[in-house]
């Protein structure tokens, strides 16, 4: 069968513990729409992904999860969206006349698990002279490629799952607010606030009892920390097993509302393109 | 449009598909660019006036910033140690820490106004969080800016603030 991409079609590849997923998205000029959503679950440690060492546990369990999701999307033009967990982020005041990415190369080395000099670096603007900078592994990109080509895919691009929600929030100017960006396996915090990113905390998730308390605390704390003293900031999640969290915390958070983004495993990543 | 981080290893190559959409393209620039050839000698005059004015703004920021460096060097800016020792520094975060938090490095910059950075190691979330906590209620701990998190069995990361000798 021949697939034909059409003009301004991509395919989204994403990867994450729990499942891989597979969106054919055609851009506009200043739209988004979704034409096709694949999504295969993947077996409890078969990826476990992380900053350093190996992630594709097993492989061909993975590989198997690739072919099949690729069977149903154009195979040309694929983005590659890389899970939550990979990379360092941090929410960075850039000097003026200063490479940011050197920049933040610069400010981040010390808390790489691997040299520096073997990270990938870029960053995403976040209002004024704000940026999210990010680092990863060159090895682990590459292992996430080399899966992706063995199944099939011509990878154009190399996405980070949590950059690709925090730019689509930027993108709608999302009202103030902090949205928790779930990941399978990490996190991400933002505070948005006039359309600007405002604060941000990236880390590994503790699935442990209690965690949707620790969370709005956490989220409380970062809008205390960044924010402008307002009482009663929305607190806003989405992605994986956000609905669990919202229900665990119940009426003891009243401002906890659900994000712009949607639910659901694939929604922190793919709501931002469609923001 | 944002730019979305690419992170690809391979180097950046024009898709095939694009190939006749760019020579449709590059001719047109070649009658766009043959037109605006003759505004360019304009555009370039101005932008060489506009380049020698930021030169000179350039310049004096330079000036401005030698002068508040020397400024800070003689104290203005600086945390003196004799307001400050160490010691007191250690004993303060030392009482901040809860008992599953460990203090691995501590360092105190006197020069950018007592900037402390902390090597910390969490025995667990929660530890972590009630440090953070602490910190940030601290009355001479301020601007607290938690570093990147690795959590595994533990949590282990750098915090950056600041001492205050004023509560």
């Amino acid at each position: 069968m021949w697939i034909v991409a059409l003009p301004g079609t991509r395919t989204y590849l994403a990867l994450d513990a729990s499942c891989v997923t597979a969106a054919e998205v055609s851009h506009g000029v200043k739209t988004a729409r979704l034409r096709t959503l694949a999504r295969e679950p993947l077996a409890p440690g078969a990826l476990m992904p992380g900053p350093a060492g190996a992630n594709l546990a097993d492989e061909a369990v993975v590989h198997a999860a690739l072919v099949r999701v690729l069977e149903r999307v154009a195979r040309e033009r694929v983005t590659l969206v890389l899970p939550d967990g990979l990379a360092r982020l941090a929410l960075l005041e850039t000097p003026s006349g200063v490479d940011a990415r050197e920049y933040v190369r610069f400010r981040l080395s010390s808390a790489l698990p691997w040299p520096a000099a073997d990270a990938s670096v870029d960053t995403l603007a976040a209002g004024g002279s704000r940026v999210v900078g990010a680092a990863i592994g060159r090895a682990s990109v590459a292992e996430y490629e080399q899966a992706a080509l063995a199944a099939g895919a011509r990878v154009e691009q190399v996405f980070l799952a949590p950059l690709v929600a925090l730019a689509g929030l930027l993108r709608a100017g999302a009202s103030e607010a902090v949205h928790a960006v779930l990941g399978d396996v990490a996190l991400c915090l933002a505070f948005v606030c006039d359309g600007a990113l405002v604060g941000l905390r990236s880390r590994r998730r503790d699935r442990s009892s209690g965690e949707a308390s620790r969370l709005a605390e956490e989220m409380r704390r970062l809008q205390a920390a960044s924010g402008n003293g307002h009482a009663g900031v929305t607190l806003a999640m989405s992605g994986s097993d956000a609905p669990r969290l919202r229900a665990d915390l119940g009426a003891a958070v009243p401002s906890l509302t659900t994000s712009t983004l949607p639910d659901g495993d694939e929604a922190g990543w793919l709501g931002g393109l469609l923001q | 449009m944002t730019r979305q981080p690419d992170f690809r290893s391979a180097p950046r190559a024009a898709g095939t598909g694009w190939a006749s959409a760019l020579v449709v393209a590059g001719v047109l620039a070649a009658g766009v660019a043959s037109y605006q050839a003759l505004g360019a000698r304009e555009e370039a005059r101005e932008a060489g006036a506009r380049l020698a004015e930021a030169t000179r703004e350039v310049a004096a920021l330079k000036t401005r910033h030698a002068a508040l460096e020397a400024r800070a060097a003689a104290g203005g800016q600086a945390l003196l140690a004799v307001d400050a020792p160490p010691s007191r520094i250690v004993a303060d975060v030392a009482t901040l820490l809860p008992p599953d938090v460990r203090l691995e490095r501590l360092a105190i910059d006197y020069q950018r106004g007592g900037t402390l950075e902390m090597l910390v190691v969490a025995r667990d979330a929660a530890a972590w969080d009630l440090l953070l906590e602490r910190l940030e209620r601290a009355p001479r701990i301020r601007e607290v800016e938690p570093g990147p998190e690795a959590r595994a069995a533990e949590v282990r990361s750098v915090v950056r603030a600041r001492w205050s000798a004023a509560p």
